[in-house]
C-alpha cells in the first residue's frame, strides 16, 4: 500500500537567510526535523528532497523583469531604485548572496510536495520551507521573495486543470496568493489574519471577494487584535467547513503559518499551540472527505522560532501521517537538552500551553462578538446561495 | 488630491424628454442611484435620483395611472442642482456633500458636465489616504502638540529606512496632544518601536496586550 505522506526537505532551504538578526530565520526547519527525529516519528525514507525551481517555473507567477533583478541582486548587484521597483533591498527584504537560488529552493520543495501527490499518488505533502504568501509577481514584499504558493497552484491550474483552494491560516493577510488569482474562479482563497487595521499588510478586508469571473472565490476572516483560540478556532471551522463545501476543490493547499501564537513578536492573536494542532486535524479531514485525500502544506512566518515553531510544524507532520497520539507525551528530553543551549528563551516541554501564560484579556465578549460578525459577513454569499437553492427545490 | 482624481468619468446623463420609465430602467442596469439631466450642449440642468422617480411613479394597486411613467424626467427633476468643478479639492466637494446632505455631485468642466462623485468614491479616497490599500504596518503615536513633532517623529523612521505609505494627523481628546497614524512599508517595526520609546514617544499601536479600551 502507499504510505499517506511525504516530508520535503533539502538543507538548501536553509540558505534563505537575510541576515542574523533578521526575524525570518529558517533555522525553524532544522529544529522542527530535529524534534520529528527524536520523536520517532519521521523515517529516513518518508522524506524526499526539494528541488530548486527552474527559470520557466518562476514564470509562471512572476514578471522577467523581476526575476532578473533578484538574480542580479543575488550576486551583489543592487541597484538603488530595486527597492522601490522590485521590494529588494528593503528592510524587510534586503539583498543577500545567492538570493535567487535559495528561494528557488524554497518554491522547488513546494513544486516536489505537488508532484509526490499527483504523480507518486501519496495522499498529503508537507513543504514546510515553503508559504511565502506576500511575494507579488514583480515584489518582493513582507520578507517573500518568490511566491511558492502561488506558483505550485498556477503549475497544477496548468498540469492537471485541477480546482484548487488555498487556506491560509498565517497572523498576515496572504495578499499575494489573492492578487495573483483574485479574477480566476478555478482558484479560491481563503485567508484567516489579524485585521489589518492592526497588522502588515494591511489588506484582506471581507469586501475584498475577487473579481470578474473569480468574483465569489476570494474569501478573508480579519479578526479583532488578542482574539484567542476559542473565536480563531471558531471562525477558522467554520469558514473551512462551509468553503470547502461551496467550492469543491480537488485539491487543498493550506498555508501554515505559525505566527498567531501569543509568543510571536510581530502579531497580536494571542493564540496558543492548541490552535496548531486543530488547524491541520480538520484540513486534514476535510482533505480526505472532498479531495480524495489531496493535501498540500506549507509552512509560513512564525517568529518563535525556539517556543511555538517546532512544535506548530510538527504538529502538521503527526497530523498528515496519523501520529498525533504522541500528543499525549512531552517532548523528547534529548530535543529540550540540545537546543535549550542555544536559546534564553525557556523551550516548553508540553505540546500544550499553560492556560495562565497571559493575564485575562479585557474586551474579550466584544472581541468574540465582533469576530463572528465578521465570520458572517464573510460567508454571506455562501449563505445566500444556499437559502435561495433551497427555495429552488422548494419550487421544484 | 482633485476631484478629477477621483471622479468617475464615463458618467451616464439623461435628455430633459427621456421617460420615467426609461430613466428607472437605465439606473437599474447600471446599478445607479442618480442621473444629471444635460441639454444640447451637454450643460447640466438637473438631477433626478431613483427616490425621485420613484416618489414620481404610480402606486402598484393603481394599474390605471400607468401613463404617468411615460412622462419626461424633466417634469420631475431637480433643477437647483449642485456641482463641483473638476480642479475643486476633494475636501471641498466631501465637505459640500455632507453639509446639503446630498449623496452624489455632477462635476462640471467649462459649463459641461465632465463627471460625477459619489459618497462611493469618497470613502474609497479615504481608505487610499489612509495607505490601508498598499502593503503596510500601522503606527500610531500621541506626541504634545507642538510645532515640529512630526518631523522629529519622521526623522526616526528615517533612520529605520522605512519608508512611509501616509501619514494622518488629528486632534487627540486631550486638547495638548496630537495623534499621528502613520502607515509603513514594513512588516517588523519592533526596531523602529525601541527607538520611538527610547525617545519617551507614546506609542498607542502596536501595543502588546490589549488594556486599552
Amino acid at each position: 500500500m502507499m504510505p499517506e505522506a511525504a516530508y520535503i526537505y533539502s538543507p538548501e532551504q536553509l540558505n534563505y537567510k537575510f541576515s542574523e538578526d533578521h526575524p525570518f530565520n529558517q533555522r525553524r526547519l532544522s529544529l522542527t526535523l530535529d524534534l520529528l527525529k527524536e520523536l520517532g516519528a519521521l523515517e529516513q525514507h518518508q522524506i524526499f528532497p526539494a528541488r530548486m525551481a527552474t527559470d520557466q517555473e518562476l514564470l509562471l507567477i512572476h514578471e522577467e523583469e523581476y526575476i532578473k533583478a533578484v538574480k542580479s541582486a543575488s550576486t551583489g548587484l543592487v541597484q538603488s531604485s530595486y527597492s522601490s521597483t522590485f521590494g529588494i533591498g528593503t528592510e524587510d527584504t534586503p539583498a543577500f548572496p545567492n538570493m535567487h537560488e535559495a528561494a528557488a529552493w524554497l518554491v522547488g520543495g513546494t513544486l516536489a510536495a505537488v508532484d509526490m501527490v499527483f504523480e507518486l499518488g501519496y495522499k498529503h505533502a508537507l513543504n514546510l520551507g515553503g508559504g511565502l504568501h506576500h511575494g507579488f509577481r514583480g515584489k518582493a514584499s513582507g520578507f517573500c521573495v518568490y511566491n511558492d504558493s502561488s506558483i505550485a497552484i498556477e503549475y497544477m491550474r496548468r498540469k492537471y486543470q485541477a480546482r484548487v483552494l488555498y487556506v491560509d491560516t498565517d497572523a498576515h493577510h496572504g495578499d499575494g496568493v489573492q492578487w495573483a488569482f483574485y479574477n480566476d474562479p478555478d482558484v479560491c482563497t481563503l485567508s484567516i489574519h489579524e485585521s489589518g487595521r492592526f497588522l502588515f499588510p494591511g489588506t484582506g478586508n471581507v469586501n475584498e471577494r475577487g473579481h470578474g469571473e473569480g468574483n465569489g472565490y476570494t474569501f478573508n476572516i480579519p479578526l479583532e487584535a488578542f482574539t484567542e483560540d476559542e473565536s480563531f478556532l471558531q471562525s477558522y471551522r467554520k469558514a473551512f467547513t462551509e468553503v470547502v463545501e461551496y467550492f469543491k476543490p480537488d485539491v487543498i493547499v493550506t498555508q501554515n503559518g505559525a505566527d498567531a501564537h501569543y509568543y510571536d513578536p510581530l502579531t497580536h492573536l494571542c493564540g496558543t499551540s492548541k490552535i496548531f494542532l486543530e488547524i491541520p486535524k480538520l484540513a486534514h479531514e476535510l482533505a480526505h472527505k472532498y479531495c480524495e485525500g489531496r493535501w498540500i502544506a506549507v509552512g509560513g512566518g512564525g517568529y518563535d522560532i525556539w517556543r511555538v515553531v517546532p512544535r506548530a510544524w510538527s504538529a502538521i507532520w503527526l497530523e498528515m501521517s496519523g501520529q498525533t497520539d504522541l500528543f499525549k507525551q512531552s517532548l523528547p528530553e534529548s530535543w529540550l537538552k540540545r537546543w535549550q543551549k542555544e536559546t534564553d528563551a525557556v523551550l516548553p516541554d508540553s505540546w500544550y500551553d499553560q492556560p495562565d501564560m497571559y493575564p485575562p484579556i479585557p474586551r474579550k465578549n466584544e472581541i468574540n462578538l465582533k469576530n463572528e460578525r465578521t465570520l458572517n459577513k464573510a460567508l454571506e454569499p455562501i449563505f445566500k446561495k444556499k437559502t435561495d437553492n433551497e427555495k429552488q427545490n422548494v419550487l421544484l | 488630491m482633485k476631484i478629477k482624481d477621483i471622479m468617475i468619468k464615463n458618467v451616464i446623463s439623461a435628455k430633459p424628454e427621456l421617460a420615467i420609465k426609461d430613466a428607472l430602467q437605465i439606473m437599474k442596469e447600471n446599478k445607479i442611484r442618480h442621473l444629471p439631466v444635460v441639454n444640447e450642449e451637454n450643460s447640466v440642468i438637473g438631477i433626478i435620483s431613483d427616490r425621485d422617480l420613484k416618489d414620481a411613479s404610480p402606486s402598484v394597486f393603481a394599474a390605471d395611472q400607468k401613463e404617468l411613467l411615460e412622462k419626461p424626467v424633466s417634469e420631475v427633476m431637480i433643477t437647483d442642482v449642485l456641482t463641483a468643478f473638476t480642479n475643486d479639492f476633494v475636501e471641498e466637494a466631501a465637505h459640500m456633500m455632507t453639509e446639503n446632505q446630498i449623496s452624489c455631485l455632477p462635476i462640471e468642466k467649462n459649463g459641461k458636465l465632465s463627471g460625477i462623485i459619489t459618497e462611493t468614491d469618497l470613502l474609497h479616497t479615504l481608505v487610499r489616504l489612509t495607505g490601508a490599500d498598499a502593503p503596510s504596518s500601522r503606527l500610531e503615536l500621541e506626541v504634545p502638540n507642538r510645532s515640529g513633532m512630526l518631523s522629529d517623529v519622521a526623522a526616526i523612521i528615517k533612520d529605520h529606512k522605512i519608508n512611509i505609505q501616509s501619514v494622518l494627523v488629528y486632534p487627540s481628546n486631550d486638547q495638548t496632544k496630537k495623534i499621528l497614524v502613520f502607515r509603513l512599508r514594513s512588516m517588523d517595526l519592533r526596531m523602529l518601536i525601541q527607538s520611538l520609546k527610547e525617545s519617551d514617544y507614546a506609542v498607542l499601536w502596536p501595543e502588546q496586550l490589549g488594556m486599552r479600551t
